[in-house]
């Protein structure tokens, strides 16, 4: 009874411990920021500043075979002005400013930093210091290296090969619909396999080892043979060598939701036989069947566990899904990765698979942050695994 | 173990007693988990009503021999008889016997994602098939039986241990058993917390419900209990009434198990 109430309290916040800052050690802090911003933002800012104001191609360009498009001869380079205006704006003037500045205000906030850090007699304080000291270090060499690659010549084909988007003009609707593919294929993939793995993590459960068997040769089929080679046997030896004439994506969708299967059964597995076995006996003992304690009492829990390492294989699975390029897919229903060759193929710019990069970025860190996010709730016990937290 | 729902045998064993009119009935039971040979050959009767308790030296097999009365544990060899059958038989439908068997354990085991009241209506909708309302109905009825009415939608993880082990009492009892094993059911509590849960075990007796007790809880095994027995090393060693034995102990290694703990 003593404790009943206690657990529902509006949770506190601790104090804070780190004891105050000083002028000195927060000098050194603003001195670092100051560093590694000047660094950033001002090339950035720079960067917009020269793109805005935009203008001709420069007589160093010209130089460096930068040449204007003519889209009735198809003379030139396309983007060759936005090339142009990328390499003026880091060998700039301003640039330079913003270059060197950074430099030293990041070697005198490390000078500082590391010299008083020691010193310092509260927690706040030297944290200050030892931070403003390591950003500093960062604007340094981060503008050491600008300053360096601004000098090379390098610098042309690099901005030319990677960050010319405007060849990729045409195959904008392409990345999007690439994009959708790939979600699609990775989303049929993951719940196919969650349902073919719960019930693969129910069979090599069983205590009986004529059910564990089959189970066991499946998985460790899809698990040990590459999934280019499971794409590559069902369709062309498959669905075409036995004229079942299943589409590519069709085809692509099933091994996915098959490997992944394989793989999320050893998730369930391992999340299953992480309840306690006072669970399974408490429901056995109140006269549940097994099949019953486990679906109402033993998965429930589980799957709670379970759900970090699930967004986990389907990270890798939005991955993977870049495998289907072996398949010859319809360009309809190119993947973001299929997409990206087909433009470089066509335009030999490979500014297409940055342009492939941003897309996968843009699905699969939003989905490792709510991993991280859930992981971290579970490991708290916030959510608990009852409902009261909710989740 | 048969997950089946058909009874091969067709008597209603909630009506039937063994033939020896016990309750349960325990023959030449042994118990080997690898090589470790834990129940050497234990002989048990309890008649309807009994109160049995069960204490020894931790590793003297008697919690094992407790999970064996429901069949938690699977005897090596021997036999358990109950309402009228031997439950070894691998027909029995063992999951229809357990509804009649109740057990609570030292580390409560309610189910941390259902709430109080679900912990306990959920065996009475999907195995013994009533209706919501009426399964309900029994959970508040055992709730309050425990004095925790008030408790009926909180979580398992805002109760304190006492609570949550009085919880799981009234979880089994909803069953409406024949028998209640107890395994050990306070020592994973605090002390402060005990007497909650030994009260209501205490009251159960009172009532007339036939039961099983392991416990190191020496005070409630000699006021309570109508009769003790003393395990040690897989056999038991004494049987009699629990004050006698307190008393005056027979067996060498009971008094000096006495001499040990009290």
């Amino acid at each position: 009874m003593a404790s009943a109430s206690a657990t529902v309290a509006v949770a506190e916040q601790p104090p804070d411990t780190r004891g105050p800052s000083a002028p000195l050690p927060r000098g050194v802090l603003a001195l670092g920021t100051a560093a590694l911003g000047l660094v950033l933002i001002g090339t950035v800012t720079i960067q917009i500043w020269f793109a805005v104001a935009g203008g001709a191609l420069t007589n160093a360009c010209v130089e460096k075979g930068l040449t204007h498009y003519d889209p009735a001869s198809g003379n030139g380079i396309k983007g060759a002005e936005g090339i142009c205006h990328m390499v003026t704006a880091l060998r700039s003037g301003a640039e330079s400013a913003a270059l060197w500045g950074g430099i030293a205000l990041g070697v005198i906030a490390l000078a500082i930093g590391f010299r008083v850090y020691r010193r310092m007699d509260t927690v706040r304080r030297r944290e200050q210091a030892v931070a403003g000291a390591v950003l500093g270090v960062q604007g340094a060499v981060l503008g050491a290296f600008l300053l360096w690659f601004r000098s090379t010549d390098t610098v042309f084909a690099f901005v030319r090969n990677f960050l010319n988007f405007t060849p990729l003009r045409p195959y904008q609707k392409a990345f999007f619909v690439g994009a959708k593919n790939t979600v699609e294929l990775a989303a049929v993939g993951e719940i196919g396999g969650i349902i073919i793995g719960l019930t693969l993590a129910m069979f090599i459960l069983s205590s009986r080892r004529v059910v564990r068997a089959p189970a066991r040769v499946y998985i460790n089929f899809f698990r040990g043979t590459p999934l280019i080679w499971q794409l590559s046997f069902f369709y062309f030896a498959l669905s075409l060598g036995l004229g079942l004439h299943l589409g590519a994506y069709i085809v692509a969708m099933i091994v996915f939701s098959l490997n992944t299967g394989a793989y999320a059964s050893e998730v369930f597995r391992a999340g299953i036989q992480s309840i306690e076995r006072g669970q399974i006996e408490a429901a056995r003992g109140l006269g549940f069947s097994y099949l019953q304690a486990m679906r109402f009492c033993i998965v429930p829990q589980a799957v709670r566990r379970v759900i970090p390492p699930l967004l986990n294989e389907f990270v890798i699975l939005i991955k993977d899904t870049s495998l289907v390029i072996v398949l010859g897919l319809l360009a309809t229903q190119y993947d973001l990765y299929s997409t990206a060759q087909n433009a470089y193929s066509d335009t030999f710019y490979a500014s297409s698979f940055v342009a492939a990069a941003i897309g996968y970025l843009v699905v699969t860190l939003p989905m490792i942050g709510v991993v991280n996010k859930v992981e971290r709730r579970l490991r708290s016990g916030l959510v608990g695994i009852g409902g009261q937290a909710g989740m | 173990m048969s997950d089946g729902m058909e009874g091969v045998v067709p008597e209603t064993p909630h009506l039937l007693l063994n033939d020896d009119h016990s309750m349960v009935r325990v023959e030449g039971l042994h118990k080997w988990f690898g090589t470790n040979h834990v129940l050497k050959g234990i002989d048990l009767s309890m008649p309807q009503g009994d109160v049995l308790v069960v204490i020894g030296p931790s590793g003297s097999g008697k919690s094992t021999l407790l999970r064996c009365v429901n069949l938690l544990e699977v005897p090596s060899q021997g036999s358990v008889w109950f309402g009228g059958r031997n439950i070894c038989d691998i027909r029995t439908n063992l999951n229809e016997v357990r509804t009649h068997i109740g057990i609570v354990f030292q580390a409560y085991n309610l189910f941390p994602h259902k709430s109080v009241s679900q912990n306990i209506t959920m065996a009475l909708e999907r195995v013994l098939r009533l209706p919501r309302g009426e399964a309900t109905e029994r959970a508040m009825e055992q709730l309050r039986h425990v004095g925790l009415e008030n408790k009926a939608d909180a979580y398992p993880g805002q109760l304190s241990g006492g609570q949550q082990q009085r919880v799981a009492i009234a979880r089994a009892l909803a069953m409406k058993p024949r028998v209640m094993l107890f395994d050990e059911v306070t020592s994973a509590l605090d002390p402060e917390l005990v007497k909650e849960v030994l009260d209501v075990m205490t009251q159960l007796a009172k009532e007339g419900m036939t039961m099983m007790v392991v416990t190191h809880e020496m005070g409630f095994a000699r006021e309570v209990g109508k009769r003790m027995i003393f395990m040690d090393d897989g056999v038991i060693l004494e049987d009699g009434d629990p004050r006698e034995m307190f008393t005056q102990p027979k067996h060498p290694r009971l008094q000096q198990f006495f001499s040990q703990i009290l």
